[in-house]
């Protein structure tokens, strides 16, 4: 189990007071925390920043968190969503991004549960970059280019991979 | 002087006459009676003091008195009401019209009877009044039926704004228990604060906890109901159901004085039901059952798990009697307990949902529910569900 410090969390659901103590607490644990209240602004934040983990609530006015979850993967590809949904909605929610997401959790959330779904997305995340990373630098070196052109094939990976 | 011949025509045919008359009066004797004795309405006639004179079958079984029951009585004593029905008569009788009116009459055995009436005068051929004719139709069933609707009307408009209380509900409901959490958490290494002062902190933070899991347990088991979940029916062994459902309750259990026995039939039996809702359902009689003895307060409460196979009927049923040494249930609590949001729990304790919802699901699968209590001594709920 990687340290909890490496774990970059996007946090995105329009009941801000939850997301406030939930990032506090996670915060006090170690992870980076970034809380978001809406699909779009989480969308934007993304755009500049790499996270490792999403937690998304499905029903949100605006960009709901199916289709919030798809867009955050189009940016990072890597990145790890888990959906809460509500009683009831889980089916659809299902039906609509099953491919997608890394795990639905029915609300209200435990807590515990919640950050042991995180780290498994977490581990999940690291596993696929990095059999991934693999195979794009043993196909950098077999394409033969010459010093300097690996040197910055590998910086255009280390941003893809968000490894700064 | 007429002759003989022309008086003796006369009188043939005055015959003649009186004979057409007779047939005409056996005709419509004959169709009085086959309506009078075959119509399910309640049909009487009453002299112009309102003594019966006369009142066909169907209003024998519709107020279960005979004739001789009734013979030389007045209409009025039958009316729950005699002073409306006398003055609904004079009315007829004074004004010498058709009236009509709802009355409700008393069955032999107590029960109100609502009839739609019918009173029209009757006259001899000088014009006289009589007495008079009445029609009743038992609408009891029809207006029962008219409640039904309006309560299931309203029923339904409940359930509509229940279900988007509880959705709003859930919100803040997990907003406390993440607070709560962080307070914990906080506490759990705060400096400057006292050891006895931070166990306090934590143990009030873990009953909030447990507060906001009971809310969530209240909204999760309307929305459950609310919900038109799709049920998946299996064919499960009731005993092991039963079973099962007490070790559930075990932490229930373990703070009260009650002895649970055990007395099924031998082997399993089986029904054909959605595992978690018949649970639910035996969730709720045996923590009632539990609530019930605790109430009492007595030493040693008993709650007796019991199952009978009744084969008597077309399919067999398997009985689970649930008895309990408890309060009991009084009479006038007894027609109640079924109704939605019913509850003599105090306030938090019960939902008023347990009963109602556990009653809904039998009925869906077949069975039915129903029980015997004496205040004071104990109460047995009895499920009937048909074997699998």
């Amino acid at each position: 189990m990687s340290e909890k410090s490496d774990i970059r969390v996007l946090l995105i659901d329009d009941e801000e007071t939850l997301v406030e103590y939930l990032s506090k607490r996670l915060l006090r644990e170690g992870y980076l925390v970034k809380a978001t209240f809406s699909g779009e602004e989480a969308v934007e934040v993304a755009n500049n920043d790499d996270f490792d983990v999403a937690v998304v609530d499905l029903k949100m006015p605006g960009m709901d968190g199916v289709e919030t979850q798809k867009r955050l993967k189009k940016i990072q590809p890597f990145l790890q969503s888990i959906v809460l949904t509500g009683h009831g909605t889980i089916d659809t929610a299902l039906e609509s991004g099953k491919e997608n997401a890394f795990k639905y959790l029915l609300k209200p959330i435990e807590y515990d549960n919640l950050v042991e779904s995180i780290n498994e997305a977490y581990e999940q995340k690291v596993q696929l970059q990095n059999a991934r990373f693999k195979d794009e630098v043993e196909e950098i070196y077999r394409s033969g280019l010459g010093a300097r052109g690996i040197k910055k094939a590998m910086k255009k990976l280390s941003k893809i991979y968000g490894i700064s | 002087m007429e002759s003989r011949e022309t008086l003796h025509e006369k009188l043939n045919k005055a015959n003649e006459v009186l004979l057409e008359q007779k047939e005409t009066l056996h005709r419509t004797r004959g169709y009085l009676e086959n309506v009078l004795e075959n119509s399910r309405d309640m049909i009487f006639r009453a002299d112009s003091e309102g003594v019966l004179v006369s009142f066909n079958p169907g209003g024998e079984s519709i107020l279960g008195y005979t004739w001789d029951d009734l013979s030389g009585r007045e209409m009025k004593e039958l009316a729950e009401d005699p002073h409306g029905f006398e003055s609904l008569a004079l009315d007829c009788i004074e004004k010498k019209e058709v009236v009509h009116a709802e009355i409700p009459f008393l069955h032999k055995t107590g029960r109100t009877i609502y009839c739609r009436v019918v009173l029209a005068p009757l006259t001899n051929s000088r014009e006289d009044i009589i007495g008079m004719a009445g029609v009743c139709r038992d609408i009891t069933a029809w207006r029962k039926f008219k409640q039904d609707l309006i309560r299931v009307d309203r029923l339904a408009e409940v359930g509509r704004i229940a279900s988007g209380i509880v959705h709003e509900l859930n919100n803040p409901v997990a907003v406390i228990g993440e607070i709560s959490g962080w307070i914990g958490a906080v506490a759990s290494d705060a400096e400057g604060l006292g050891e006895g002062d931070r166990e306090e902190i934590k143990t009030s933070v873990r009953h909030i906890g447990e507060q906001t899991k009971r809310c969530r347990n209240i909204t999760g088991q309307l929305l459950s109901f609310v919900r038109e979940s799709k049920l998946s029916t299996t064919s499960l062994d009731a005993h092991e159901l039963l079973r099962g459902t007490v070790d559930l309750l075990t932490p229930e259990l373990k703070f009260t004085d009650v002895e649970i026995v055990y007395s099924f039939m031998e082997g399993p039996v089986f029904v054909n039901a959605d595992k978690q809702l018949l649970e639910q359902v035996f969730v709720n009689f045996i923590s009632n059952a539990v609530y019930a003895v605790k109430e009492k307060g007595d030493k040693r409460g008993r709650i007796t798990l019991e199952t009978y196979l009744d084969d008597t009927g077309g399919s067999p049923m398997v009985e689970i009697k649930i008895s309990d040494t408890g309060v009991g249930i009084s009479m006038k609590n007894q027609k109640s307990i079924y109704e939605y949001f019913f509850t003599t729990k105090p306030p938090g304790k019960g939902t008023g949902l347990g009963l109602p919802i556990s009653r809904d699901i039998i009925k869906n699968l077949g069975g039915s529910i129903s029980l015997e209590s004496e205040p004071g001594e104990g109460t047995t709920f009895m499920i009937r569900l048909p074997v699998s």
